[in-house]
Protein backbone atom coordinates (compact mmCIF):
# COMPACT_ATOMS: atom_id res chain seq x y z
CA UNK A 1 0.00 0.00 0.00
CA UNK A 2 3.07 2.72 1.22
CA UNK A 3 6.68 2.53 -0.07
CA UNK A 4 9.05 5.00 0.65
CA UNK A 5 12.73 4.53 -0.82
CA UNK A 6 15.35 6.58 0.22
CA UNK A 7 13.39 9.84 0.97
CA UNK A 8 14.59 12.98 2.10
CA UNK A 9 13.15 16.25 2.69
CA UNK A 10 14.81 19.15 2.79
CA UNK A 11 13.33 22.75 3.18
CA UNK A 12 15.78 25.72 2.52
CA UNK A 13 15.07 29.16 4.35
CA UNK A 14 17.16 31.30 2.76
CA UNK A 15 20.35 30.21 3.57
CA UNK A 16 19.47 27.49 6.04
CA UNK A 17 18.90 24.06 5.04
CA UNK A 18 16.70 22.06 7.23
CA UNK A 19 16.23 18.29 7.10
CA UNK A 20 12.67 17.11 7.96
CA UNK A 21 13.08 13.90 6.48
CA UNK A 22 16.45 12.15 6.34
CA UNK A 23 16.86 9.02 4.04
CA UNK A 24 13.44 7.30 5.07
CA UNK A 25 12.32 3.58 3.55
CA UNK A 26 9.88 1.38 4.78
CA UNK A 27 7.25 -0.40 3.35
CA UNK A 28 3.25 -0.88 4.55
CA UNK A 29 1.15 -3.58 3.15
CA UNK A 30 -2.57 -3.49 2.54
CA UNK A 31 -4.66 -4.20 5.35
CA UNK A 32 -2.15 -3.33 8.31
CA UNK A 33 -2.62 -1.01 11.07
CA UNK A 34 1.01 1.27 11.59
CA UNK A 35 1.91 3.78 14.33
CA UNK A 36 4.01 6.47 12.98
CA UNK A 37 5.76 7.25 16.71
CA UNK A 38 8.14 10.29 17.54
CA UNK A 39 8.23 13.29 19.50
CA UNK A 40 7.06 16.86 17.71
CA UNK A 41 9.18 17.82 15.04
CA UNK A 42 10.57 14.73 14.16
CA UNK A 43 9.12 14.54 10.32
CA UNK A 44 5.78 12.68 11.40
CA UNK A 45 3.33 15.72 9.39
CA UNK A 46 6.26 16.18 6.67
CA UNK A 47 6.26 12.31 5.99
CA UNK A 48 2.05 12.30 5.51
CA UNK A 49 2.17 15.65 3.58
CA UNK A 50 4.41 13.71 1.04
CA UNK A 51 2.00 10.42 1.04
CA UNK A 52 -0.72 12.64 -0.25
CA UNK A 53 1.00 14.25 -2.49
CA UNK A 54 0.88 17.81 -0.79
CA UNK A 55 4.48 17.97 -0.78
CA UNK A 56 7.08 16.30 -3.19
CA UNK A 57 10.12 14.86 -1.66
CA UNK A 58 13.55 16.42 -2.12
CA UNK A 59 15.19 12.33 -3.33
CA UNK A 60 13.80 9.60 -3.05
CA UNK A 61 10.48 7.76 -4.01
CA UNK A 62 7.33 7.39 -3.20
CA UNK A 63 4.45 4.99 -4.26
CA UNK A 64 0.92 5.34 -2.29
CA UNK A 65 -1.85 3.04 -3.68
CA UNK A 66 -0.80 2.38 -6.47
CA UNK A 67 0.33 5.39 -7.69
CA UNK A 68 4.19 6.84 -7.80
CA UNK A 69 3.77 9.69 -5.85
CA UNK A 70 6.79 11.28 -6.48
CA UNK A 71 6.31 11.40 -10.72
CA UNK A 72 2.32 11.37 -10.54
CA UNK A 73 1.12 14.34 -12.67
CA UNK A 74 -0.72 17.68 -11.33
CA UNK A 75 -3.89 16.22 -12.97
CA UNK A 76 -3.82 12.84 -11.78
CA UNK A 77 -3.30 14.12 -7.74
CA UNK A 78 -7.23 13.87 -7.17
CA UNK A 79 -6.74 10.19 -8.22
CA UNK A 80 -4.40 9.48 -5.78
CA UNK A 81 -6.36 11.59 -2.97
CA UNK A 82 -10.16 9.72 -3.58
CA UNK A 83 -7.62 6.49 -2.58
CA UNK A 84 -6.62 8.04 0.36
CA UNK A 85 -8.27 9.44 3.51
CA UNK A 86 -6.89 12.13 5.72
CA UNK A 87 -7.94 13.58 9.37
CA UNK A 88 -5.87 16.36 11.17
CA UNK A 89 -5.47 16.92 14.90
CA UNK A 90 -7.76 19.59 14.58
CA UNK A 91 -10.82 18.60 12.67
CA UNK A 92 -11.26 21.29 9.97
CA UNK A 93 -14.54 20.55 10.04
CA UNK A 94 -16.32 23.76 7.81
CA UNK A 95 -18.07 26.03 10.17
CA UNK A 96 -21.15 27.05 8.54
CA UNK A 97 -22.50 23.53 7.26
CA UNK A 98 -23.73 20.43 9.75
CA UNK A 99 -22.38 17.38 10.18
CA UNK A 100 -24.18 15.69 7.35
CA UNK A 101 -22.76 18.41 4.81
CA UNK A 102 -19.36 18.29 6.03
CA UNK A 103 -19.91 14.42 5.14
CA UNK A 104 -21.97 14.72 2.17
CA UNK A 105 -20.05 17.57 0.42
CA UNK A 106 -17.60 15.06 -0.06
CA UNK A 107 -19.43 12.63 -2.11
CA UNK A 108 -20.58 16.08 -4.02
CA UNK A 109 -17.84 17.35 -4.92
CA UNK A 110 -16.72 14.36 -6.45
CA UNK A 111 -19.44 13.55 -8.42
CA UNK A 112 -21.82 11.02 -6.64
CA UNK A 113 -25.25 10.22 -7.71
CA UNK A 114 -27.50 12.24 -5.85
CA UNK A 115 -29.51 9.20 -4.51
CA UNK A 116 -26.37 7.53 -2.67
CA UNK A 117 -25.25 10.45 -0.82
CA UNK A 118 -27.86 10.21 2.13
CA UNK A 119 -27.66 6.45 2.32
CA UNK A 120 -23.82 6.79 2.39
CA UNK A 121 -23.46 9.63 4.95
CA UNK A 122 -26.00 8.41 7.18
CA UNK A 123 -24.42 4.86 6.98
CA UNK A 124 -20.65 6.48 7.96
CA UNK A 125 -22.01 8.70 10.78
CA UNK A 126 -23.75 5.52 12.37
CA UNK A 127 -20.62 3.89 11.46
CA UNK A 128 -18.93 6.58 14.04
CA UNK A 129 -21.50 7.26 16.32
CA UNK A 130 -23.03 10.49 14.88
CA UNK A 131 -25.99 9.76 13.69
CA UNK A 132 -28.30 11.21 16.16
CA UNK A 133 -25.31 15.00 15.60
CA UNK A 134 -26.47 14.74 11.98
CA UNK A 135 -28.05 18.03 11.99
CA UNK A 136 -25.85 19.66 14.70
CA UNK A 137 -23.52 22.34 13.55
CA UNK A 138 -19.49 21.16 14.06
CA UNK A 139 -20.22 24.28 16.99
CA UNK A 140 -22.48 22.48 19.02
CA UNK A 141 -20.04 19.31 18.79
CA UNK A 142 -17.79 18.00 21.30
CA UNK A 143 -14.02 17.76 20.18
CA UNK A 144 -14.30 14.27 20.63
CA UNK A 145 -17.53 14.28 18.38
CA UNK A 146 -15.83 16.52 15.84
CA UNK A 147 -13.15 14.29 15.22
CA UNK A 148 -15.62 11.64 14.47
CA UNK A 149 -17.36 13.64 12.31
CA UNK A 150 -13.88 14.34 10.54
CA UNK A 151 -13.48 10.77 10.18
CA UNK A 152 -16.80 9.85 8.89
CA UNK A 153 -15.61 12.80 6.56
CA UNK A 154 -12.51 10.72 5.44
CA UNK A 155 -14.12 7.68 5.28
CA UNK A 156 -17.21 8.32 3.64
CA UNK A 157 -15.22 7.84 0.19
CA UNK A 158 -14.31 4.80 1.43
CA UNK A 159 -10.28 5.14 1.07
CA UNK A 160 -8.18 1.81 0.61
CA UNK A 161 -6.03 3.69 3.26
CA UNK A 162 -6.72 6.19 6.12
CA UNK A 163 -3.63 8.94 7.33
CA UNK A 164 -4.07 10.09 10.57
CA UNK A 165 -2.39 12.67 12.08
CA UNK A 166 -2.23 13.36 15.77
CA UNK A 167 -6.14 12.65 15.53
CA UNK A 168 -5.98 12.46 19.55
CA UNK A 169 -3.53 15.48 19.99
CA UNK A 170 -6.37 17.39 21.55
CA UNK A 171 -8.73 14.99 23.33
CA UNK A 172 -8.41 14.11 26.99
CA UNK A 173 -7.74 10.18 27.30
CA UNK A 174 -11.23 8.66 27.58
CA UNK A 175 -11.74 10.29 24.64
CA UNK A 176 -8.85 9.65 22.61
CA UNK A 177 -9.93 5.79 23.22
CA UNK A 178 -12.88 6.25 22.14
CA UNK A 179 -11.28 7.49 18.40
CA UNK A 180 -8.51 4.54 19.07
CA UNK A 181 -11.02 1.96 19.02
CA UNK A 182 -13.16 3.41 16.33
CA UNK A 183 -9.97 3.87 14.49
CA UNK A 184 -9.53 -0.06 15.02
CA UNK A 185 -13.10 -0.64 13.64
CA UNK A 186 -12.31 0.86 10.56
CA UNK A 187 -9.00 -1.12 10.48
CA UNK A 188 -11.08 -4.37 10.92
CA UNK A 189 -13.46 -3.31 8.22
CA UNK A 190 -10.42 -3.52 5.79
CA UNK A 191 -9.42 0.25 5.72
CA UNK A 192 -5.01 0.63 5.82
CA UNK A 193 -4.24 2.87 8.68
CA UNK A 194 -0.88 4.80 9.33
CA UNK A 195 -1.58 6.34 12.62
CA UNK A 196 0.79 9.32 13.43
CA UNK A 197 1.42 9.92 17.01
CA UNK A 198 3.83 11.74 19.43
CA UNK A 199 2.56 10.04 22.76
CA UNK A 200 4.66 6.93 23.30
CA UNK A 201 2.01 5.41 25.12
CA UNK A 202 -0.62 5.39 22.95
CA UNK A 203 1.67 3.43 20.61
CA UNK A 204 2.44 0.82 22.70
CA UNK A 205 -1.28 0.65 24.02
CA UNK A 206 -2.07 -0.30 20.47
CA UNK A 207 0.64 -2.86 20.03
CA UNK A 208 0.90 -2.46 16.48
CA UNK A 209 3.88 -1.78 14.09
CA UNK A 210 5.50 1.41 14.91
CA UNK A 211 8.06 3.12 13.00
CA UNK A 212 9.63 5.75 14.78
CA UNK A 213 11.42 8.57 13.23
CA UNK A 214 13.35 11.14 15.35
CA UNK A 215 15.07 14.48 13.53
CA UNK A 216 13.83 12.98 10.42
CA UNK A 217 15.60 9.90 10.37
CA UNK A 218 13.93 6.27 11.01
CA UNK A 219 14.85 5.39 14.21
CA UNK A 220 13.04 1.75 14.97
CA UNK A 221 10.91 -0.27 12.96
CA UNK A 222 9.30 -2.51 15.55
CA UNK A 223 6.74 -5.20 13.64
CA UNK B 1 -20.98 15.46 -14.76
CA UNK B 2 -25.00 14.70 -14.21
CA UNK B 3 -24.89 14.86 -10.61
CA UNK B 4 -22.21 17.26 -10.39
CA UNK B 5 -23.45 20.21 -12.02
CA UNK B 6 -26.38 21.07 -9.83
CA UNK B 7 -23.80 20.77 -6.70
CA UNK B 8 -21.82 23.50 -9.70
CA UNK B 9 -24.98 25.82 -9.74
CA UNK B 10 -25.31 25.97 -5.73
CA UNK B 11 -21.91 26.50 -4.79
CA UNK B 12 -22.01 29.52 -7.66
CA UNK B 13 -25.26 30.91 -5.73
CA UNK B 14 -23.80 30.57 -2.14
CA UNK B 15 -20.47 32.30 -3.20
CA UNK B 16 -22.63 34.96 -4.91
CA UNK B 17 -24.31 35.71 -1.47
CA UNK B 18 -21.33 35.22 0.26
CA UNK B 19 -19.51 38.33 -2.23
CA UNK B 20 -22.74 40.49 -0.67
CA UNK B 21 -22.81 44.29 -1.30
CA UNK B 22 -19.14 43.71 -3.63
CA UNK B 23 -21.16 41.57 -5.91
CA UNK B 24 -23.84 43.74 -6.33
CA UNK B 25 -21.29 46.39 -6.57
CA UNK B 26 -19.99 44.62 -9.45
CA UNK B 27 -23.44 43.87 -11.27
CA UNK B 28 -23.44 47.66 -11.11
CA UNK B 29 -21.00 48.34 -12.80
CA UNK B 30 -21.27 45.76 -15.46
CA UNK B 31 -24.81 47.38 -16.00
CA UNK B 32 -23.27 50.99 -15.96
CA UNK B 33 -20.63 49.53 -18.87
CA UNK B 34 -23.05 47.72 -21.17
CA UNK B 35 -25.42 50.83 -20.48
CA UNK B 36 -23.27 53.55 -21.36
CA UNK B 37 -21.96 51.11 -24.73
CA UNK B 38 -25.54 50.54 -25.29
CA UNK B 39 -27.02 54.00 -25.22
CA UNK B 40 -24.23 55.32 -27.94
CA UNK B 41 -24.57 52.36 -29.32
CA UNK B 42 -28.31 53.11 -30.31
CA UNK B 43 -27.58 56.93 -30.86
CA UNK B 44 -25.43 55.44 -33.23
CA UNK B 45 -27.56 52.63 -34.89
CA UNK B 46 -29.96 55.65 -35.73
CA UNK B 47 -27.41 58.18 -36.89
CA UNK B 48 -26.27 55.22 -38.93
CA UNK B 49 -30.02 54.77 -40.58
CA UNK B 50 -30.23 58.66 -41.20
CA UNK B 51 -27.00 58.72 -42.74
CA UNK B 52 -27.67 55.83 -44.72
CA UNK B 53 -31.43 57.62 -45.71
CA UNK B 54 -29.84 60.97 -46.77
CA UNK B 55 -27.12 59.10 -49.15
CA UNK B 56 -30.10 57.58 -50.73
CA UNK B 57 -31.92 60.45 -50.99
CA UNK B 58 -29.25 62.71 -52.37
CA UNK B 59 -30.04 65.23 -55.22
CA UNK B 60 -27.49 67.25 -57.65
CA UNK B 61 -29.57 70.10 -59.38
CA UNK B 62 -28.30 71.24 -62.58
CA UNK B 63 -29.97 74.70 -63.12
CA UNK B 64 -29.77 75.94 -67.16
CA UNK B 65 -28.84 79.21 -68.71
CA UNK B 66 -31.89 78.65 -71.00
CA UNK B 67 -35.42 76.75 -71.06
CA UNK B 68 -34.32 74.15 -73.37
CA UNK B 69 -37.42 74.28 -76.70
CA UNK B 70 -39.78 71.46 -75.85
CA UNK B 71 -38.83 69.33 -78.73
CA UNK B 72 -35.12 69.69 -77.18
CA UNK B 73 -35.18 68.78 -73.97
CA UNK B 74 -35.00 64.78 -74.74
CA UNK B 75 -31.55 65.52 -76.25
CA UNK B 76 -30.65 67.96 -73.60
CA UNK B 77 -31.20 64.77 -70.91
CA UNK B 78 -29.62 62.58 -73.07
CA UNK B 79 -26.28 64.70 -72.85
CA UNK B 80 -27.04 64.97 -69.25
CA UNK B 81 -26.85 61.35 -68.49
CA UNK B 82 -23.76 60.73 -70.68
CA UNK B 83 -21.46 62.37 -68.21
CA UNK B 84 -21.84 59.32 -66.50
CA UNK B 85 -22.41 58.40 -62.64
CA UNK B 86 -26.42 58.85 -62.94
CA UNK B 87 -28.78 56.99 -61.63
CA UNK B 88 -32.16 58.97 -62.41
CA UNK B 89 -33.13 61.89 -63.92
CA UNK B 90 -35.86 63.88 -64.61
CA UNK B 91 -36.72 67.93 -66.16
CA UNK B 92 -38.15 70.65 -64.30
CA UNK B 93 -39.46 73.46 -66.98
CA UNK B 94 -39.67 76.83 -65.02
CA UNK B 95 -43.61 76.73 -65.04
CA UNK B 96 -43.03 73.68 -62.44
CA UNK B 97 -40.24 75.13 -60.68
CA UNK B 98 -43.00 78.01 -59.80
CA UNK B 99 -45.99 75.74 -59.52
CA UNK B 100 -43.82 73.71 -56.79
CA UNK B 101 -42.76 77.01 -55.41
CA UNK B 102 -46.17 78.84 -55.35
CA UNK B 103 -47.24 74.86 -53.52
CA UNK B 104 -44.83 75.31 -50.73
CA UNK B 105 -45.71 78.79 -50.08
CA UNK B 106 -49.34 78.29 -49.57
CA UNK B 107 -51.08 80.76 -48.01
CA UNK B 108 -48.43 83.24 -48.90
CA UNK B 109 -48.78 82.41 -52.88
CA UNK B 110 -50.17 85.33 -53.72
CA UNK B 111 -46.91 87.34 -53.74
CA UNK B 112 -46.32 85.06 -56.80
CA UNK B 113 -48.64 87.50 -58.69
CA UNK B 114 -46.93 90.38 -57.91
CA UNK B 115 -44.16 89.02 -60.61
CA UNK B 116 -43.80 90.38 -63.99
CA UNK B 117 -42.01 87.43 -65.08
CA UNK B 118 -41.34 83.50 -63.75
CA UNK B 119 -37.64 84.57 -63.18
CA UNK B 120 -37.39 80.49 -61.75
CA UNK B 121 -34.51 78.77 -64.08
CA UNK B 122 -35.44 75.48 -65.34
CA UNK B 123 -33.35 72.53 -63.98
CA UNK B 124 -32.50 68.74 -64.46
CA UNK B 125 -32.63 67.17 -60.78
CA UNK B 126 -30.16 64.24 -60.89
CA UNK B 127 -29.80 61.07 -58.69
CA UNK B 128 -26.19 60.10 -58.22
CA UNK B 129 -25.90 56.17 -58.68
CA UNK B 130 -24.52 54.93 -55.46
CA UNK B 131 -20.84 54.53 -55.94
CA UNK B 132 -21.26 58.52 -56.68
CA UNK B 133 -22.95 59.05 -53.42
CA UNK B 134 -19.48 59.82 -51.60
CA UNK B 135 -18.00 63.54 -51.70
CA UNK B 136 -15.63 62.86 -53.73
CA UNK B 137 -18.08 60.77 -56.29
CA UNK B 138 -20.62 64.16 -55.92
CA UNK B 139 -17.54 66.33 -56.85
CA UNK B 140 -16.39 64.88 -59.52
CA UNK B 141 -20.13 64.45 -60.83
CA UNK B 142 -20.72 68.39 -60.12
CA UNK B 143 -17.51 69.20 -62.30
CA UNK B 144 -18.34 67.20 -65.28
CA UNK B 145 -21.93 68.74 -65.14
CA UNK B 146 -20.86 72.31 -64.65
CA UNK B 147 -18.16 71.46 -67.89
CA UNK B 148 -21.96 71.75 -70.29
CA UNK B 149 -22.64 74.64 -72.25
CA UNK B 150 -26.29 74.35 -71.24
CA UNK B 151 -25.66 74.53 -67.51
CA UNK B 152 -25.80 78.01 -65.39
CA UNK B 153 -25.03 76.15 -62.12
CA UNK B 154 -24.71 72.80 -60.01
CA UNK B 155 -25.58 72.37 -56.39
CA UNK B 156 -25.75 69.38 -54.14
CA UNK B 157 -23.37 67.47 -51.96
CA UNK B 158 -23.00 65.18 -49.61
CA UNK B 159 -20.56 66.97 -47.42
CA UNK B 160 -23.85 67.72 -44.36
CA UNK B 161 -24.44 63.83 -44.71
CA UNK B 162 -20.42 63.02 -44.18
CA UNK B 163 -20.49 65.23 -40.98
CA UNK B 164 -23.42 63.69 -40.16
CA UNK B 165 -21.08 60.16 -40.48
CA UNK B 166 -18.44 61.79 -38.98
CA UNK B 167 -20.75 62.25 -35.91
CA UNK B 168 -21.70 58.53 -35.88
CA UNK B 169 -18.30 57.37 -36.26
CA UNK B 170 -17.54 59.77 -33.09
CA UNK B 171 -20.29 58.66 -30.79
CA UNK B 172 -19.46 55.01 -31.79
CA UNK B 173 -15.84 56.08 -30.45
CA UNK B 174 -16.63 57.48 -27.24
CA UNK B 175 -19.49 54.62 -26.33
CA UNK B 176 -16.60 52.43 -27.11
CA UNK B 177 -14.54 53.95 -25.13
CA UNK B 178 -16.73 55.03 -22.12
CA UNK B 179 -17.90 51.56 -22.37
CA UNK B 180 -14.06 49.63 -22.39
CA UNK B 181 -13.22 51.92 -19.35
CA UNK B 182 -16.23 50.94 -17.30
CA UNK B 183 -16.14 47.57 -18.93
CA UNK B 184 -12.24 47.22 -17.30
CA UNK B 185 -13.70 48.72 -13.77
CA UNK B 186 -16.47 45.97 -14.11
CA UNK B 187 -13.60 43.28 -14.45
CA UNK B 188 -12.27 44.38 -11.39
CA UNK B 189 -14.60 44.36 -9.61
CA UNK B 190 -15.71 41.30 -10.43
CA UNK B 191 -12.33 39.58 -9.61
CA UNK B 192 -12.19 41.73 -6.06
CA UNK B 193 -15.96 40.08 -5.54
CA UNK B 194 -14.75 36.46 -6.42
CA UNK B 195 -11.14 37.14 -4.55
CA UNK B 196 -12.91 37.90 -1.24
CA UNK B 197 -15.25 34.82 -2.02
CA UNK B 198 -12.82 32.73 -2.42
CA UNK B 199 -11.16 34.20 0.87
CA UNK B 200 -14.01 33.09 2.75
CA UNK B 201 -14.38 29.39 0.68
CA UNK B 202 -10.33 28.51 1.39
CA UNK B 203 -11.20 26.09 3.61
CA UNK B 204 -13.83 24.39 1.97
CA UNK B 205 -11.28 24.47 -0.94
CA UNK B 206 -8.40 22.61 0.98
CA UNK B 207 -10.70 20.10 1.98
CA UNK B 208 -12.09 19.77 -1.90
CA UNK B 209 -8.61 19.29 -2.94
CA UNK B 210 -7.57 17.10 0.44
CA UNK B 211 -10.94 14.58 -0.81
CA UNK B 212 -9.72 14.44 -4.56
CA UNK B 213 -11.92 17.14 -6.34
CA UNK B 214 -10.83 18.05 -9.55
CA UNK B 215 -9.52 21.54 -10.61
CA UNK B 216 -12.32 21.75 -12.62
CA UNK B 217 -15.21 21.38 -9.88
CA UNK B 218 -13.56 23.89 -7.62
CA UNK B 219 -12.85 26.43 -10.87
CA UNK B 220 -16.35 26.08 -12.15
CA UNK B 221 -18.20 27.87 -9.40
CA UNK B 222 -16.02 30.60 -9.56
CA UNK B 223 -16.77 31.05 -13.82
CA UNK B 224 -20.33 30.54 -12.93
CA UNK B 225 -20.88 33.15 -10.38
CA UNK B 226 -18.80 35.46 -12.33
CA UNK B 227 -20.93 34.52 -15.41
CA UNK B 228 -24.15 35.26 -13.36
CA UNK B 229 -23.46 38.76 -11.98
CA UNK B 230 -22.69 39.52 -16.13
CA UNK B 231 -25.87 38.42 -17.03
CA UNK B 232 -27.52 39.53 -14.58
CA UNK B 233 -25.62 42.78 -15.12
CA UNK B 234 -26.58 43.25 -19.05
CA UNK B 235 -30.02 42.09 -18.51
CA UNK B 236 -30.59 45.18 -15.89
CA UNK B 237 -28.70 47.56 -18.42
CA UNK B 238 -30.84 46.28 -21.59
CA UNK B 239 -34.17 46.29 -19.60
CA UNK B 240 -33.23 49.94 -18.06
CA UNK B 241 -32.35 51.24 -22.08
CA UNK B 242 -35.61 49.95 -23.21
CA UNK B 243 -37.14 51.80 -20.34
CA UNK B 244 -35.60 55.10 -21.07
CA UNK B 245 -35.90 54.41 -25.24
CA UNK B 246 -39.71 54.09 -24.11
CA UNK B 247 -39.89 57.21 -22.05
CA UNK B 248 -37.92 59.37 -24.68
CA UNK B 249 -39.67 58.28 -27.52
CA UNK B 250 -42.69 60.42 -27.26
CA UNK B 251 -39.95 63.66 -27.37
CA UNK B 252 -37.49 62.29 -29.34
CA UNK B 253 -39.08 61.16 -32.22
CA UNK B 254 -40.30 64.07 -33.69
CA UNK B 255 -37.43 66.00 -32.93
CA UNK B 256 -35.47 62.91 -35.19
CA UNK B 257 -38.26 63.24 -37.52
CA UNK B 258 -37.79 67.00 -37.73
CA UNK B 259 -33.82 66.92 -38.11
CA UNK B 260 -32.73 64.41 -39.47
CA UNK B 261 -36.00 63.14 -41.48
CA UNK B 262 -36.25 59.75 -39.51
CA UNK B 263 -39.90 58.60 -38.96
CA UNK B 264 -39.24 56.36 -35.95
CA UNK B 265 -36.20 56.08 -33.62
CA UNK B 266 -35.11 52.49 -33.28
CA UNK B 267 -33.77 49.86 -30.55
CA UNK B 268 -31.73 46.87 -30.41
CA UNK B 269 -32.85 44.05 -32.65
CA UNK B 270 -32.90 40.74 -30.81
CA UNK B 271 -29.49 39.62 -32.37
CA UNK B 272 -27.92 42.83 -30.55
CA UNK B 273 -29.73 42.64 -27.64
CA UNK B 274 -28.37 39.18 -27.27
CA UNK B 275 -24.90 40.55 -28.15
CA UNK B 276 -24.81 42.94 -25.16
CA UNK B 277 -26.10 40.28 -23.06
CA UNK B 278 -23.30 37.66 -24.19
CA UNK B 279 -20.89 40.88 -23.70
CA UNK B 280 -22.19 41.17 -19.81
CA UNK B 281 -21.62 37.27 -19.15
CA UNK B 282 -17.99 37.49 -20.98
CA UNK B 283 -16.78 40.33 -18.59
CA UNK B 284 -18.40 38.51 -15.42
CA UNK B 285 -16.76 35.39 -16.48
CA UNK B 286 -13.65 36.84 -17.47
CA UNK B 287 -13.40 38.35 -13.88
CA UNK B 288 -14.60 34.92 -12.05
CA UNK B 289 -11.45 33.46 -13.91
CA UNK B 290 -9.03 36.16 -13.22
CA UNK B 291 -9.96 36.16 -9.29
CA UNK B 292 -9.24 32.34 -10.01
CA UNK B 293 -5.67 33.24 -12.15
CA UNK B 294 -4.72 35.01 -8.58
CA UNK B 295 -5.83 32.62 -5.66
CA UNK B 296 -3.77 29.30 -8.07
CA UNK B 297 -0.62 30.97 -7.95
CA UNK B 298 1.18 29.18 -6.17
CA UNK B 299 -1.36 26.27 -4.67
CA UNK B 300 -1.16 22.89 -4.92
CA UNK B 301 2.91 21.72 -5.15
Amino acid sequence: MIQLHRVWKVYRVGPVRVTALADVSFSIEKGEFTVLAGPSGSGKTTLLRLLYRDDLPTEGEIQVAGYEVTSLRRSKIPQLRRAVGVVFQDAKLLPARSVYENVAFVLRVLGAPRREITPRVMQTLKAVGLSAKAQALPAQLSLGEQQRAALARALVKEPALLLADEPTGNLDEAISEEILDLLKEIWNRGTTILLATHRATLADQLKRRTIVLDGGRLLEDEP
Amino acid sequence: MSSLLPFLIGEAFRDLKRAGRVAVSAVLLITLSLAALGAFWVLSLNLGRAVAQWRDRLRVVVYLREEPPTGAVEGLLRKVEAVGGIQRLRYVSKAEALQTLRRQLGGQASVLEQLSANPLPSSVEVTPVSDASTPEGTRALIQRLSALVEVEEVQGGTEWVERLAQWQRLLQGIGLGVGAVLALAAILTVTTATTLVLHVRREEMEIMRLVGASEMVIRVPLFLQGLAQGLLGAAVAVGGLYLAYMLALPTVEPLLSLTLGLPRATFFSPTEMALLLSGGGLLGACGGLLAKGRSESGRQS
